[in-house]
């Protein structure tokens, strides 16, 4: 009886430690030790998506993001559902959300049976009321995930625009 | 010849009468809810009450955390904040309150309330004479039901049994909604599907800040008009002046009828307590006053967001609270149709940016 006691309490500890593992790889939840960590996993939502359905679509009010634990997601935009990327586990998409209430800006499917954790807008405003040292530190990396994102979009343009300057007609 | 239905169309008419269905029966099963609701009319009060409570609580909850402090001790630190306050409203107003209470038991001056009560009696008399009525017996009346009002002030607000249950009941589901409130919102939203999972927590979020500032505004309105009206009350020399004044706040949340409630039990009883009209014009200013002093500033300053609610359905919903909870169903029942408003007002709102978005 103990032992199954004890495997499943191993099974539970095996599976939190994966979703740390993940979470610190996400450049958000980066700097955050133990404690903080355990206080953002309470507040995330962990749902599972069937092959083909619908996480969120185009014009929605975005929440917040999106964190996959396992499986693949499409992110699609436009009526032909034109994919602009693929994501796998490990992989977060939608952060953006969390900052503005803007609709969103393409769809996301999941390719595969998903497992996700969702980091949503309402939580991260109860969290920065409740904890605002954590609260400031979550919204630091965010800027600079978000800072990142501009800088990387920036470099892209740059590279567009010297293209067009050297063979204007193919550019 | 015309087209037979494709197998787009048939998928399109039965996913539409399925989802016809669905609502049918989401809506049975509401009702199914609410008449069962109505047979536990007891734990529906204080389910109603500690939810209110809760709701009014958990800003502090909210601000001793962000000093560092678990929710758990946060939630215990509000209620050992809260047993002092009662221990010390227990000491200091409640030997005047139980004075005020018996006080109406043994009654007014009954000389000089039994002279203005026959002169009234007289005056009307003349025309209720074709309806047969030969006396009317005011004097005895009124004796009886401000003795009445008395008993039933001890056997329904201060039951011994019903008064214990509710001390330890109320404390216990607002002391788990505090401590856990989020743990259940989490429970609740795992429970809805992806499909409406977003929108759920995004309604939550709008309505959470709307109802409770609408809730938090309604009870500090009471007090302070219930507190304006005890200090008018006592400054105007009316007896019984601190139960008027709970009586007044608690009224308050009534619109329309509830600061009426409040003047008319003034009026009548700095009648009967000086059997003359010398107190009637000072109460009647006073009430005025208050009543301007809330709808000016008190009321716009404090009730972030003021329901409208057509006369017509304020007085429904007092009637149907009044019938199924009694008094104390009276007075709740604005409050809760205001929260219900709110909540389907926001919802529907809400479901229409969340689509049109």
């Amino acid at each position: 009886m103990n032992r199954i006691w004890e495997n499943i309490f191993k099974l539970r500890q095996k599976a939190s430690d994966e979703i740390d593992a993940i979470l610190l790889k996400i450049p958000v939840f980066q700097d955050l030790n133990n404690r903080e960590l355990k206080k953002i996993k309470r507040i995330l939502h962990q749902r599972e998506y069937r092959s083909n359905e619908i996480i969120f679509k185009e014009g929605d009010i975005g929440l917040g993001m999106y964190i996959i634990l396992g499986g693949e997601v499409q992110i699609v935009c436009g009526p032909d559902n034109h994919v602009l990327t693929e994501l796998c586990g490990g992989d977060f998409f939608g952060e953006l959300s969390l900052l503005d209430d803007a609709p969103r800006s393409a769809a996301a499917i999941a390719k595969s049976p998903c497992v996700m954790l969702c980091f949503f807008k309402p939580e991260l405003i109860d969290l920065i009321s409740r904890d605002p040292q954590l609260g400031c530190k979550i919204l630091f990396r965010l800027a600079w995930v978000i800072g990142e994102r501009l800088k990387s979009t920036n470099e892209q343009l740059k590279e567009i625009s010297c293209l067009r300057q050297q063979d204007p007609i193919s550019a | 010849m015309p087209e037979a239905a494709g197998p787009d169309i048939c998928m399109r008419i039965s996913g539409s009468s399925t989802s016809h269905l669905r609502i049918v029966l989401i809506l049975i099963t509401i009702a199914g809810f609410i008449v069962f609701l109505t047979y536990i009319p007891d734990i529906v009060k204080l389910v109603i009450i500690s939810i209110l409570l809760a709701y009014i609580l958990a800003p502090f909850a909210n601000f001793l955390e962000s000093r560092g402090m678990s929710r758990p001790t946060a939630t215990v630190l509000i209620f050992i904040a809260i047993v002092f306050a009662v221990s010390l409203a227990y000491m200091s107003i409640l030997p005047l309150f139980a004075a005020q209470i018996s006080g109406l038991q043994t009654g007014f001056n009954p000389a000089q309330a039994g002279f203005v009560i026959s002169r009234f009696e007289d005056f009307l008399m003349p025309y209720l004479s074709f309806l047969g009525i030969k006396e009317l017996n005011l004097m005895g009346r009124t004796q009886a039901v401000m003795a009445g009002a008395g008993d039933w002030i001890f056997n329904h607000v201060l039951d011994a049994a019903s008064l214990v249950t509710s001390m330890i009941l109320i404390p216990f589901i607002v002391f788990f909604l505090l401590k856990d409130g989020r743990e259940f919102k989490r429970t609740f939203v795992s429970l809805v599907p992806n499909r409406h999972f977003e929108f759920t927590l995004y309604l939550f979020h709008k309505l959470n800040a709307q109802v409770g500032n609408y809730l938090r505004g309604q009870l500090i309105d009471a007090t302070i008009v219930g507190t304006m009206t005890v200090f008018a009350l006592w400054v105007v020399g009316v007896k019984y002046f601190f139960l008027i004044g709970i009586f007044a706040g608690l009224a308050n949340l009534i619109p329309y009828f509830g600061p009426i409630a409040g003047a008319v039990l003034a009026l009548l009883v700095s009648i009967l307590q000086t059997g003359s009209l010398d107190k009637v014009l000072y109460v009647i200013l006073a009430f005025t006053i208050i009543k301007l002093l809330d709808d000016v500033i008190v009321q716009p300053v404090v009730v972030a967001r003021s329901v409208h609610m057509h006369p017509l359905t304020v007085l429904l919903a007092v009637l149907i609270g009044g019938k199924l909870f009694g008094i104390l169903g009276m007075l709740l029942s604005v409050p809760v149709v205001g929260f219900l408003k709110v909540v389907v007002h926001e919802s529907i709102l809400n479901y229409r940016r969340y689509r049109a978005a």
